[in-house]
């Protein structure tokens, strides 16, 4: 499984200040490897964008891709769609 | 939304519906339509002349504004007393709003990032309170909340709707966020909200932050006591990474020139409409064509000279109270600008003549 990460957005609206990250998960030590399957699982992620966006004022947002066995997923999703819990997972990998 | 002409539920002068809308009704509308507009637009620029007569101190009027969108801060707060801060620390972490380590009234914690936090909000707070009698963020003076240190290396400051939260930065491209014009411009985001708002995308969207930069430049020149042609009208000075070559995230006085970085690229910022950039990134350019109205609101200034956080501070304060239309492009913002400054400065007034002037400049006519 690997997982891209892109933001824009923020309040400098700076591109390069951006996140670009690719997270190959299999390369990841337990516990995280199966923190990172259970949060990115696309199923998850689709049920996340569903959710309210709320206020966006210089909130970021994140563009996530999760290709498995070939087949690819693609999400856009409002900072504040993510729980906090995921976004320490993001910062930690 | 207020937006019918029969208004039945308000009173029709009190009813928000904004004149130029009015009179595309008045052109448009059918007969019995187009009269009602005519008459609601007599009735309107009759209110603003006695408005005018009665407020040539520039404060905003004794009498609420109704209509859904009309903030209920337009008038001043009656028991404006203290703020009550409350400072966290996210200790890194991403959860809302973290350890609480200085409610109002304590002494310093000794933590820079939380006493700049506390003291800032203290200058935005009082900024609205004593120039523009808003009491807090939503007029009815709730808790500022703030965290620091959220998440980590976190490269960005927000307000969420309910609290503020500043990133450290990365130390490469951003050093801090903790600085007065970036939290009075996220604390502006809080006022936007509660007084109707205004859509974060495209031109309204440019309008929230150019509002946000607005206030967050005055809360700093009011804190260092500059008259208009005394400030740099910088946005986040010394906020970027010490490597980065760049004074600051945004000027006012001439967007495009805030940073031109190797890494970064050139500040995107235009100051006129023929620069309009046109793009579905960043809410489509919200950080970028704020640029066009922050000029506006800078030539402003300077025409008039002294205190921006006075009489331009009251007029733009007056305008956000009113616009009552949170899809508002940069013309409805012009015009919106224009009726508080007849309104609080009467018509025909040096302040109303210098801001067509500057509208006109950025290429916007009204």
């Amino acid at each position: 499984m690997i997982i891209e990460i892109e933001t824009q957005g923020g309040f400098g609206g700076i591109a390069s200040a951006a996140l670009n990250k690719t997270i190959d998960v299999d390369q990841q030590a337990e516990p995280v490897r199966q923190e990172l399957c259970d949060a990115f699982e696309p199923d998850e992620l689709a049920r996340l964008a569903s959710k309210p966006c709320g206020d966006c004022a210089d909130r970021m947002t994140y563009h996530i891709t999760v290709t498995e066995d070939g087949h690819e997923s693609s999400f856009t999703l409002h900072e504040q769609q993510l729980p906090p819990e995921m976004l320490d997972l993001i910062d930690q990998v | 939304m207020c937006f019918t002409l029969n208004c039945s539920d308000h009173h029709p002068i009190n009813c928000i519906v904004p004149p130029y809308m009015l009179r595309v009704l008045a052109l448009r509308g059918d007969a019995r339509t187009a009269e009602m507009a005519k008459t609601l637009l007599k009735q309107t620029e009759k209110l603003r002349d006695e408005r005018a007569e009665l407020n040539r101190a520039g404060l905003p009027p004794a009498e609420l504004l109704s209509g859904n969108y009309a903030s209920r801060a337009v008038s001043p707060a009656e028991d404006i007393c203290c703020s009550d801060r409350r400072i966290h620390d996210g200790e890194h972490k991403a959860a809302l709003p973290g350890k609480l380590i200085r409610s109002e009234g304590d002494p310093a914690t000794g933590i820079a990032d939380a006493d700049t936090a506390y003291d800032a909000a203290g200058q935005v707070f009082s900024m609205y309170a004593e120039e523009y009698g808003r009491n807090s963020l939503d007029g009815e003076g709730m808790p500022l909340i703030a965290t620091v240190h959220h998440r980590r290396d976190y490269n960005n400051a927000f307000w969420n709707g309910d609290q503020m939260a500043y990133g450290t930065g990365d130390g490469k491209i951003f050093q801090t966020f903790l600085e007065l014009s970036v939290i009075g411009h996220e604390m502006s985001h809080g006022v936007i909200q509660f007084s109707g708002g205004l859509i974060y995308e495209n031109q309204s969207g440019a309008l929230n932050e150019s509002i946000a930069d607005v206030f967050g430049s005055l809360a700093l020149q009011r804190a260092l006591a500059q008259e208009a042609h005394e400030a740099d009208w910088l946005v986040g000075k010394g906020i970027l990474g010490p490597g980065i070559k760049g004074v600051a995230l945004r000027s006012m006085k001439a967007p495009g020139t805030a940073y031109a970085d190797d890494l970064l690229g050139q500040d995107p910022q235009p100051w006129h409409m023929d620069g309009f950039v046109s793009t579905s990134d960043d809410n489509g350019g919200v950080h970028i064509n704020s640029g066009i109205p922050n000029h506006a609101f800078y030539l402003f200034c300077n025409y008039l000279g002294g205190k921006a956080w006075e009489v331009p501070g009251r007029i733009w304060y007056r305008a956000l109270q009113t616009l009552n239309n949170p899809m508002a492009s940069f013309s409805d913002w012009a015009d919106q600008t224009m009726d508080a400054a007849i309104e609080l400065t009467g018509r025909g007034s040096i302040e109303s003549v210098m801001l067509r002037r500057a509208w006109k400049l950025v290429g916007i006519a009204i």
